[in-house]
């Protein structure tokens, strides 16, 4: 009902659930608890993909996260995606998959006449062969590598996650990677000591190891229930740890349950950002592949992976299995079998005899010793296998599977990534890897610690280790089920390759033969690292976990070099795929970044106001909804005629107080304020220390030891702590204290003729004459009856006034003047008035405060102190920062008053129109002359002020003659904002 | 975005809103101490580094050094800041920043667990018992957390609390959200019944 | 990333810190000559190994911290105020 080959009860699978799904368009069924590839397998369908270069027929291999070759597209309607492991899927109603890298279909692909041609195509083909002309890359090489390599496709349908992901930030005394027996033992024991400890487990269930043999059910389980009482012990399955970052920092990629998926709203993944004081690495070994000829036929397993899915899912990979194998761990799987009524055809043993070898002698199973596989035949699955014994004879096997064990791999890719070091034990014919003790410690199979029991022990005595280094003690823990104790064994004996005619695969899924590490070594790439990047051998998503042993022993064997001097590649973040969406987590979208509001947002979004984004924050672009200039030279022409109010919150503001208050600014400031009186305002300029200028606002003195420093928008974060940083470091003498206002005051700017009048209603008793209060001078007063303050400085050029409010009384204060104003037709302005406003002033903002412009440039060099140190003092006043040919700023204005100007139109002399001379930084229509004024960095450009230029748009298809004014184009001398 | 069940209320969260004023005093250079004497005499007690106190209804927390939040009941805007400048006597600067801090109350067993979301601090409760305050980042925008026996105090800054409120809203929604009537510094101030 | 230990907070992600450059070198004067505050400004040892920089705790107490940190293993073996130097002293 469920599949053809589930012979027996699964731990995991669910007989009275079936599951519907579809593969490559059949219908299918599995059970609830199989993953994909169980159910596959289960189905008899082992036929799941075609490979990544040859289009060799490739099926199932693992049973994990290692698996090469089972990737599929998902594509069903609870967003699909491309390269899904099969071995790690969880089947749900209604899955449906399709294989990859096939074309037209699985059954029959035309591409796959690239393992004909096999011969042609070594490693380092593509750097060799594609090599020129160069125009070719595009149009010939590149559609056609694309055609015929490659996983997955990303399509539309498949790329958006339905649901975002989430991203968690965790602590823990320990972190254990690993719930096998080493690392149940270990959690329970760590836990008892009163740790807190993070237990990760990739695996859907705890267990392990301990999961494939029911003898240690028992104890699997009472280690279980302890775990679960103790609250400082957390135990996360579905959690794979992807990467190691130093400092005590992990990534760990958990996949929800469908109850946990519903309850968080479709969430899929949750990313964890794990903070340990020690780690412990319990995550066990991996098994290895065999090099020989054909290991890639679909039915080609690895033993521990059949033993799995028989055990795990009651699915028998093949009704008559042969097995090869070096070790007496993988006979696990042939007993297993066995018991299960599956018999072995033949055990193919490359030792010449071993203790298992006996046993499985001594229960009925043909075991041909100190033999090796040369050849697989059949295609599209495993038919018999040829034998070649020691001796000479030879035979062939009718098999339907074949089971390979090349020994284990202690999983070493996280320790590595904290920069322990590998290590060779000859032992087990592998390495392995102790993290440095001061980062954590690695227990059980993870460092070569094999059995059950062995590792158990091993665990518990790790974490004593750690407990007492984190100054804890482990208590005298209750006796639980005695865990058997682990058979006797023969050690393994290293077989990497067989060498015979025929692929022999290191990297099934990038396509590396053993020939092709062997080429590397000639063509002199003889570094293991060097291998992997000609061979692309472990660049795969699976990064040759299961092969990359064994191709560095091939490299060793090439080389003439021992293996541990050769070592094995590096491995890297992430250990496993991660879907993209995990890692951005939920700040995707409309949460990429916060949206600050001003005070009176909500008044702005009723007044109808269309918002502008600059920097995090929305500010009234123009008070319509309408495209177009009207509204804003509407706006506009309120200031120059009668009254207008904008919204000028978003001006950074930094309370600067104490003794050394004034000192401190002057060093920061090019200008001076120690001689500001209490009671004005000025305008100043902030240099780098490389003299260039960093930002510009108005200064008050509110107090002889109290000043308000005003920055601009976009800088206003970084002002702060540029003022902070030079308060803490060359000016840590001073008796100064910064605090940032911006959030505390609403301000609004009240420009025009009928300014005065209008702040003089709202203010109350304040006398406003220019006598009593001239142009740049601060007070506190009582707007709308709330304590604020009041400053007459204009950005407009108009007679203007700034008030400022606690933001809490923002709304009451703005309502206040907008009534006051109400005669005189007073009209809320936006971002774009205000810039028509200043530009035909001449003022500057961040477009031309760049980054790039200097003092002298914008015409400020008057300004900078003669005497007395302050920040850029010393190099502004190097020759190339003040050269007469530098980009000054100036004004420019279409001679055909008809045409526009546009920010970025490049200025050029008419007779050499490539050689730009400065561009245009800001511009717009204006009010007051007739039609486009703008602001411009020209070259030598104050020298250039009455000729006439090219402006040119090449994007937009646009030029137009200008004529270079100066920048002050309204008002120059300054009358309206003393009026 | 996320349309969730609400959990059993044995789980729930609940967030309130606290109309305060807070002024910071930050104590000129080597007159902390002075600071100190001057507010014990109007029966303010300034919290240790990383802490918070609570004394006649106010609420002290320190998470800058030489610094000090006072949040009070509210009162006409700038009145709680003139209040702290006559207090400290030119021993610090007293800046009002009631209108630049946003405070909520969270309250509920999983609040630690819900932050964890954005919060990289370890807000267990061995790691962050009541008493206890800082500044960090959440959301990327920057919070004061203080724990309090009646809750989880947040203070945010004024112009990006409705994008944090919103995401508090959406993130304990999962684990069932109920909103509370405001919360008064007298109930910030509370101690844990037993 | 880094976990930095601030000595006011704690210990700290890396982002909540902004990093504000070299430390080893001190602002000369502005009477001094071009060339020295040319040098303060510009040029930098670039070491493997021990160095101190400066890191300014934006997203916590906002006090500038000196950190002694390997450019290599990112370790960080000493925290200090703007006007401490580590003990060993040997950072260039």
């Amino acid at each position: 009902m469920t599949g053809p080959a589930r012979i027996a009860q699964g731990l995991l699978t669910d007989p009275a659930r079936p599951l519907a799904f579809r593969f490559d368009g059949a219908q299918l069924q599995g059970l609830a608890g199989d993953t994909l590839a169980s159910a596959l397998l289960a189905n008899g369908r082992r036929l799941v993909g075609r490979s990544f270069k040859y289009h060799r027929p490739r099926g199932i291999v693992t049973a994990g996260c290692e698996e090469p070759c089972a990737l599929v597209d998902l594509v069903d309607a609870a967003g699909g995606e491309p390269n899904r492991l099969a071995t790690t899927l969880a089947l749900h109603e209604g899955l449906v998959a399709v294989s990859q890298n096939r074309w037209p279909s699985l059954e029959l692909d035309l591409l796959a006449v690239n393992d004909l041609l096999g011969r042609f195509l070594p490693a380092g083909f593509y750097y060799k062969t594609f090599m020129a002309p160069g125009w070719a890359w595009e149009r010939v090489y590149e559609p056609l590598i694309r055609r015929a390599a490659g996983l997955g496709r990303l399509e539309a349908r498949v790329t958006d996650h339905a649901a975002p992901a989430e991203i968690v930030h965790d602590h823990a005394d320990v972190l254990v990677v690993g719930a096998g027996s080493a690392g149940l033992a270990a959690a329970a024991a760590l836990g008892a000591a009163g740790l807190r400890v993070l237990l990760a487990d990739q695996d859907v269930v705890p267990g392990g190891g301990t999961l494939l043999d029911a003898r240690w059910s028992d104890w699997r389980e009472e280690m279980c229930r302890r775990i679960s009482a103790l609250p400082a012990v957390r135990a996360l399955a579905r959690t794979t740890v992807l990467g190691a970052y130093g400092h005590g920092v992990f990534a760990a990629l958990e996949t929800l349950t469908p109850g946990e998926r519903a309850r968080f709203g479709g969430l899929r993944e949750r990313l964890r950002i794990v903070r340990a004081r020690r780690v412990l690495f319990a995550c066990g070994a991996s098994e290895r592949l065999i090099a020989f000829p054909g290991n890639d036929v679909p039915g080609v397993m690895l033993a521990g992976a059949a033993l799995g899915y028989l055990r795990r899912y009651g699915v028998a990979v093949g009704l008559r299995p042969a097995f090869f194998l070096n070790n007496d761990e993988a006979y696990e799987a042939v007993f297993a079998l066995a018991e299960a009524r599956v018999r072995a055809a033949a055990v193919i043993d490359s030792r010449p005899g071993a203790v298992a070898a006996r046993r499985a002698q001594e229960a009925g199973i043909e075991v041909i010793t100190d033999a090796v596989v040369t050849r697989v035949l059949g295609r599209r699955s495993v038919r018999a296998v040829r034998v070649a014994a020691r001796n000479g004879s030879t035979r062939c096997v009718d098999a339907d599977c074949l089971l390979m064990s090349g020994g284990h791999s202690p999983i070493t890719s996280l320790a590595c990534q904290l920069g322990a070091r590998l290590e060779w034990h000859d032992g087990i014919a592998a390495f392995t890897a102790d993290p440095p003790l001061a980062v954590g410690r690695a227990a059980g199979a993870a460092r070569g610690i094999y059995g059950l029991a062995a590792a158990a022990l091993d665990g518990a005595t790790a974490a004593r280790a750690l407990a007492a280094e984190l100054g804890r003690t482990v208590p005298p823990l209750p006796a639980g089920p005695v865990p058997p104790s682990d058979r006797d064994a023969t050690p393994v004996a290293p077989l990497w390759e067989v060498r015979a005619p025929g692929k022999a695969f290191v990297d099934l899924q990038n396509d590396v033969t053993a020939d092709d590490v062997r080429l590397a070594c000639r063509e002199g790439y003889e570094h293991v690292e060097h291998m992997k990047r000609f061979t692309t051998c472990g660049m795969a998503t699976d990064q040759g976990r299961i092969g990359g042993v064994a191709a560095a022993a091939v490299l060793a064997e090439a080389r003439g070099a021992p293996l541990p001097e050769v070592g094995q590649v590096k491995p890297r973040p992430f250990a496993e795929p991660v879907p993209f969406a995990a890692l951005a987590g939920g700040e995707v979208r409309g949460h990429f970044k916060p949206k600050r509001r001003l005070p009176l947002h909500e008044w702005h979004e009723r007044a109808g106001a269309t918002f502008v984004n600059t920097g995090l924050w929305l500010r009234p672009l123009v008070y319509t909804q309408a495209a177009g200039w009207d509204a804003v030279l509407d706006e506009a022409r309120a200031v120059r005629r009668s009254v207008g109010i904008t919204d000028v919150s978003t001006l950074g503001k930094i309370d600067v107080q104490g003794p050394d208050a004034a000192r401190f600014l002057d060093f920061v400031y090019a200008n001076t304020f120690s001689t500001l009186a209490v009671g004005r305002a000025r305008y100043g300029i902030m240099l780098r220390e490389d003299g260039l200028l960093f930002d510009d606002g108005t200064t008050s003195r509110l107090g002889p030891t109290h000043f308000l420093v005003t920055t601009t928008t976009a800088n206003s974060a970084a002002a702060l702590e540029h003022l902070e940083f030079h308060q803490q470091s060359v000016c840590r003498n001073l008796d100064v204290l910064l605090t940032d206002v911006c959030d505390q005051w609403a301000q609004f700017a009240v420009a025009g003729p009928h300014a005065r009048e209008v702040v003089a209603l709202v203010v109350g008793d304040l006398d406003l004459t220019n006598a009593a209060f001239p142009f740049m001078a601060v007070a506190e007063a009582r707007i709308a009856g709330i304590a604020g303050r009041l400053f007459r400085i204009s950005f407009s050029g108009e007679l203007a006034y700034e008030l400022a409010v606690p933001a809490g009384a923002a709304r009451t204060a703005w309502e206040a003047v907008l009534a006051a104003g109400r005669r005189y037709g007073i009209r809320p302005y936006g971002l774009d008035a205000l810039n028509t406003l200043r530009i035909e002033k001449g003022h500057v903002t961040t477009a031309e405060l760049n980054g790039n412009t200097t003092a002298d440039d914008l015409g400020f060099q008057r300004m900078l102190k003669k005497s007395g140190d302050f920040i850029g003092r010393a190099l502004a006043t190097r020759p190339g920062l003040t050269a007469p040919d530098r980009l000054q700023l100036v004004g420019v204005r279409p001679v055909d008053r008809a045409h526009r100007l546009r920010n970025g139109m490049h200025l050029v002399a008419p007779g050499s129109p490539t050689a730009s001379l400065g561009y245009v930084t800001s511009s717009t229509p204006s009010v007051e002359l007739e039609g486009w004024v703008g602001l411009a960095l020209l070259a030598g450009g104050r020298q250039r002020i009455g000729t006439r230029l090219l402006g040119t748009s090449p994007i937009h298809d646009e030029s137009t003659e200008v004529e270079v004014v100066s920048p002050h184009m309204l008002d120059a001398e300054n009358t309206r904002v003393r009026s | 975005m996320r349309k969730t069940p609400v959990s059993g209320p044995e789980s729930a969260i609940t967030l309130a809103t606290c109309p305060v004023d807070i002024v910071e005093l930050a104590a000129f250079r080597e007159r902390a101490s002075d600071l100190a004497r001057l507010a014990a005499r109007r029966d303010i007690v300034l919290a240790g580094p990383g802490a918070t106190a609570a004394h006649s209804g106010r609420l002290t927390l320190s998470v800058r050094p030489d610094r000090w939040l006072l949040l009070m009941p509210p009162a006409a805007p700038g009145a709680s800041a003139e209040h702290c400048r006559q207090l400290c006597e030119g021993s610090a600067a007293a800046v009002d920043l009631s209108s630049a801090l946003a405070a909520f109350l969270l309250t509920g067993p999983t609040v630690p667990e819900m932050l964890a979301r954005a919060c990289r601090l370890d807000l267990e409760t061995r790691a962050f018992p009541a008493g206890r305050a800082a500044a960090t980042i959440l959301v990327q925008v920057p919070a004061i957390l203080a724990q309090l026996a009646a809750g989880t105090l947040l203070l945010t800054p004024t112009t990006t609390a409705r994008h944090l409120h919103e995401w508090l809203v959406e993130t304990a929604r999962p684990f069932g959200l109920a909103l509370a009537p405001d919360a008064t510094v007298s109930a910030l101030c509370a101690e844990a019944s037993t | 990333m880094l976990r930095i230990p601030c000595p006011w907070c704690g210990t700290r992600d890396e982002v909540e810190f902004r990093y504000r450059g070299d430390a080893t070198r001190s602002r000369p004067a502005a009477e001094r000559a071009l060339e020295e505050l040319t040098r303060y400004v510009y040029s930098r040892e670039n070491p493997l190994g021990w160095h101190l920089e400066w890191w300014l705790h934006v997203g916590g107490c906002r006090r500038l911290l000196k950190i002694e940190r390997h450019t290599l293993s990112h370790e960080i073996r000493w925290v200090g105020a703007p006007d401490a130097m580590p003990p060993a002293g040997k950072a260039s």
